[in-house]
């Protein structure tokens, strides 16, 4: 079993799913409830990876993240063939799936009850913290698992950006991969069956919060 | 006390809201059909729209200011103290009631206290911990109502409060409010397109179509006296009709109604042309047999009834004049059994005199003309 890229794969999700929190929120927010001048441009931009090949978004993510573009000039570091590049191509390819969940969570609040909250004395954050929030809670953990889910599975877009080194940045999917290419078939099963699992699982939870 | 005075004007979907208007320590109800302006209106006081222009002014305090050569003011609604108890109630699903009624006094340290003296006043205290799906209209509304109270407010805005509300439950909470504003002192707007609520609660009528006031005053005025055909109209005034004034005396005026010459009561009468009308209650089904009585010997005519209703409560026919238009009469199903009152007979009606208003077209407070009965 690969415990190296199972490992690997935990924290590029979850790091990636804490990006996607940090920027997807406060997009589907801005989506859902301030309507302004270039909403449809972010909104193609945010969705765009849903439909590109993944090894177009990973070419496009070479090109930001590499030694000539501007990610690297900013953060004064290459992360190419990093497994930091590995999160950031999990958070672009699952934004998509979090940003559509969470503005839809957000539109589906009554806004007379953030009215109602700013007559009683509340800010506009604190609107958004004790009413708009807790009321879009399961929509949010719905697309929150769904982009962590999508993130988790990644492969094109990694394998452009980060590789396939193996302890380093070889992630579930691509272990899967090489277990294929080297003809380890009961290795491929087990990995299979388990990514297999857990998407499932992570489907019928994403089901039971939206039913609700 | 404060006063409370709005002069805005708004540029709106379907048409401008334009509105001036002063509110007392008193409830003043604002009065018209869906699509008005009502909600608007409110939700500019509260700060929850912004007007294109215009002031609003709660006594000293500027809440709201636009207008060129001064700097612009705009209060954010969580500043401006007003308990607004929206149409739906708007009340956070999310939360117990007692946790509602804690919402604006989270910062404070007798927070508990203050929402449970809250909750007693208005008769829930039982429901504290119960969440709003779990409780009735009647009791959601004393929840809201509880809630916006919890602001220490200095105006209340209340939006078609009970709407939703059957009855008897209506008629409880009708009274609370009237007891509410007396013990608040403070301005009172309601909104209503109910005429019963406007007069169950209401020390004034204001009543507003397409964005504009068509007039404000006492109820009883405004609804005996409509200023305009507009307002009468949307009052639900039945039985409107032009007429030309034929005569003017100490007894009363008399008007030529295509051809019908009815008798009114002496009243102000503006112009050569007048709208008037004579509500459906206050035309009456004589008996052929029976001598005539001093309150129905004017006035009187033959018709043909071409429609005849039964209605909850009441009987109404619809009866053409020989001047060729139709009147709607309306009485007691348990009145005129012994009529046969059915469609394509004959009725003989009497147009009660005191009860053929005649409409007031000049705005309020200006002249009337002399002539006046």
């Amino acid at each position: 079993m690969s415990w190296d890229a199972l490992w690997l794969s935990l924290r590029v999700t979850s790091l990636a799913t804490l990006i996607m929190v940090a920027v997807g929120l406060p997009v589907a927010f801005l989506l859902a409830r301030r309507p302004f001048r270039g909403r449809t441009v972010v909104e193609v931009g945010i969705m765009v990876p849903l439909v590109l090949p993944p090894s177009v978004t990973g070419y496009y993510l070479l090109r930001l993240l590499g030694r000539e573009g501007p990610v690297a000039a900013w953060l004064r570091a290459d992360i190419l063939f990093t497994w930091q590049a590995a999160v950031v191509a999990a958070a672009v390819v699952g934004l998509p799936l979090f940003v559509q969940a969470a503005r839809a969570a957000i539109a589906g609040v009554d806004p007379a009850l953030e009215n109602a909250a700013r007559t009683l004395g509340s800010s506009e954050v604190e609107v958004f913290l004790r009413v708009t929030l807790p009321l879009a809670r399961r929509g949010l953990l719905a697309g929150l698992l769904l982009g962590a889910t999508r993130a988790f599975g990644e492969f094109g877009a990694t394998l452009m950006v980060a590789g396939n080194i193996p302890g380093r940045t070889q992630t579930l999917p691509l272990a899967v991969y090489d277990a294929v290419l080297g003809g380890q078939y009961a290795l491929a099963n087990r990995l299979v069956v388990l990514m297999t699992v857990l998407a499932l699982g992570s489907l019928w939870a994403v089901r039971r919060l939206e039913e609700a | 006390m404060a006063r409370l005075t709005v002069d805005i004007r708004m540029r709106l979907r379907a048409f401008r809201l334009e509105v001036s208007l002063a509110v007392e320590d008193e409830i003043l109800v604002l009065f018209g059909p869906s699509g008005a302006g009502k909600t608007t209106l409110l939700n500019a006081v509260a700060g929850l729209a912004e007007p294109d222009e215009g002031e609003i002014r709660l006594g000293e305090t500027l809440f709201f200011r636009r207008r060129p050569g001064v700097p612009a003011v705009n209060v954010p609604a969580r500043r401006r103290r007003v308990g607004y108890v929206f149409q739906h109630y708007a009340l956070f699903p999310h939360m117990t009631v007692l946790e509602n009624v804690l919402y604006p006094l989270w910062r404070r340290p007798d927070a508990h206290r203050r929402a449970m003296d809250l909750l007693i006043m208005m008769q829930i205290d039982h429901l504290a911990d119960r969440y709003p799906h779990e409780i009735s209209g009647g009791q959601q509304q004393r929840v809201a109502v509880a809630r916006a109270l919890a602001v220490d407010p200095a105006i209340l805005l209340l939006d078609e409060p009970f709407s939703a509300l059957d009855l008897a439950v209506r008629e409880r909470l009708q009274r609370d409010v009237k007891r509410l504003q007396e013990e608040l002192g403070v301005p009172v707007i309601y909104v209503t397109h109910r005429l019963e609520d406007a007069f169950a609660v209401g020390h004034r009528l204001a009543i507003i179509r397409d964005g504009r006031i068509e007039q404000v005053g006492a109820i009883e005025d405004v609804f005996r006296r409509p200023a305009t055909r507009a307002a009468a109209e949307i009052l639900g005034l039945r039985n409107l009709f032009h007429a030309s004034v034929v005569d003017i005396s100490p007894d009363g005026v008399v008007l030529d109604w295509d051809g019908f010459v009815l008798e009114a009561a002496p009243q102000p009468v503006e112009g050569p042309a007048v709208t008037a009308y004579i509500r459906p209650e206050d035309i009456k089904v004589l008996y052929p047999d029976r001598p005539l009585t001093r309150a129905v010997r004017h006035n009187c005519v033959e018709g043909l009834i071409v429609e005849s209703r039964h209605r909850s409560g009441f009987r109404e026919l619809h009866v053409r004049l020989p001047n060729g238009h139709e009147v709607e009469v309306r009485f007691p199903h348990y009145t005129y059994t012994p009529l046969d009152l059915e469609e394509g007979r004959s009725v003989r009606l009497s147009l009660r005199k005191d009860a053929v208003v005649i409409l007031s077209t000049c705005p309020e407070g200006a002249q009337v003309p002399s002539g006046v009965g």
